[in-house]
């Protein structure tokens, strides 16, 4: 089967599933959608594919799946055979899909922040904030705790879709006005994050050279 | 254009703060060859630890055009901004342009910089000159984390003072001391903004486990920022901070 994402380059989710896919090194066909101008992701093409109309989508033959986290788990479970991004200990589990509802529900207003700054899409700009800072509090007191324990990622001893999800949304937070001088730990858990082999990043998210 | 030592001033003078030396970040939590942003009396600052391990306190601004130096990079011992790549040395001093890779870099292109110190476990640095007396004591501590609160610094303090969130040793007026569950504690105060402080936490004493210290922290921070200040004393001014 070969795997098609339909991505737009500035949406943090669509960057989760890039990110993931090239740390797995899988090869795929990446389709461009015009979401702005174009809101091309809301034509009835696509909402044929995914009736909420956002990004990504993924498709991989019969299957076609949305939501960054779905497609995550999906492509952790088929290609990861050492279960390393998606563990089967039921623990573990639980933990990543705990944060991978975080990333999905509590980040969300992260996101929406990000894209009314950026491309204008309404939002009551104050209340999305305080929300992303309540939500990367809550971000920094775990890693910051995780590290007073002497660990390195948000669940186990290995990085897993947890880090990948949360990533983003602080990754791009001076889009959106939120500096990181208040999340220190989160600051640290960051570089390491850029270590993970087949690391890329996105707009607004700077490659050091 | 007004003087950076006016801007200081007033500053300290609004925030009902001295002049002294004032905790930045712990020392443990800047890795070799990173640096971090913050804010002292909302002056934005760039607290980075060259390769060598030696850490600098620095204005978070690079003189091209002003970016924060904190969102770029530290190649060895140098700094590099992320618009444009010019580098500085640990004396602030510009040594390369990218896009003039031939060019002797003039002597005026710097970066103003801060005295600093490391000590109890903490990057400090000096605030307003000479007026802020001797560094802090560098005393034995175990660096636990940083606490940033929704709150004015001053109101920090005389909640602390005031014993209204557990019961605090007023050291200095930006130290304080308390004990808890067998263990001593340690806290510098930053008054990072008009509206937001950070409280950087050691243990002094003890063997209490640092995450418990961390989860006590957490309550801490969520006590000082819902106690009413109703009541309370005026700001502690008298000169230094320092432990």
């Amino acid at each position: 089967m070969s795997l098609v994402l339909h991505d737009y380059e500035l949406d943090s989710d669509s960057y989760k599933v890039r990110l993931l896919l090239s740390a797995l090194g899988l090869p795929y066909a990446k389709v461009a959608v015009n979401v702005h101008p174009g809101h091309e992701q809301r034509s009835p093409a696509y909402l044929r594919l995914n009736p909420l109309g956002s990004l990504p989508i993924l498709v991989d033959g019969e299957t076609t799946l949305r939501d960054s986290g779905a497609i995550l788990c999906y492509l952790a479970r088929l290609h990861d055979k050492e279960g390393q991004w998606l563990p089967a200990d039921p623990v573990r589990f639980g933990e990543v899909m705990m944060w991978l509802f975080f990333a999905g529900a509590d980040l969300a207003p992260a996101t929406l922040a990000r894209l009314h700054h950026m491309l204008e899409v309404p939002a009551d700009a104050e209340a999305v904030g305080a929300a992303s800072r309540r939500a990367f509090r809550i971000m920094d007191d775990h890693m910051t705790k995780r590290e007073l324990e002497g660990f390195a990622w948000f669940v186990g001893d290995q990085a897993t879709l947890a880090d990948i999800a949360l990533f983003p949304a602080i990754a791009l937070s001076r889009d959106f006005g939120i500096d990181h001088d208040e999340y220190p730990a989160l600051r640290r858990w960051m570089r390491r994050v850029r270590t993970i082999p087949g690391f890329i990043t996105m707009p607004g998210i700077p490659d050091y050279h | 254009m007004t003087a950076p030592e006016d801007l200081e001033s007033r500053g300290t003078a609004v925030m009902g703060f001295a002049a002294g030396w004032y905790a930045l970040a712990l020392g443990n939590g800047l890795e070799p060859g990173t640096s971090a942003g913050t804010q002292l009396f909302d002056k934005e600052l760039v607290v980075w630890r060259d390769a060598s391990g030696a850490s600098h306190v620095w204005e978070d601004r690079c003189p091209h055009r002003g970016m924060r130096l904190s969102f770029g990079f530290v190649r060895g011992n140098h700094i590099a901004c992320l618009y444009h790549g010019w580098q500085y040395d640990e004396a602030g001093q510009c040594r390369h342009i990218p896009a003039h890779p031939t060019l002797e870099v003039p002597e005026t292109i710097k970066v103003p910089t801060y005295a600093s110190v490391e000590a109890a476990g903490m990057i400090w640095v000096r605030w307003d000159g000479e007026a802020a007396g001797q560094p802090p004591e560098d005393i034995a501590a175990v660096p636990v984390r940083s606490l940033y609160l929704d709150r004015a610094p001053e109101t920090v303090a005389q909640l602390l003072a005031a014993g209204r969130a557990g019961s605090f040793e007023t050291l200095s007026p930006g130290t304080f001391a308390t004990a808890l569950e067998g263990a001593d504690l340690f806290l510098a105060l930053q008054p990072y903004g008009a509206e937001r402080t950070a409280l950087h936490i050691a243990r002094t004493g003890g063997d209490l486990p640092l995450k418990d210290i961390a989860v006590w922290a957490e309550e801490l921070r969520a006590s000082l920022e819902a106690l009413p200040a109703a009541g309370l004393a005026p700001a502690a001014r008298q000169p230094g901070a320092a432990a």
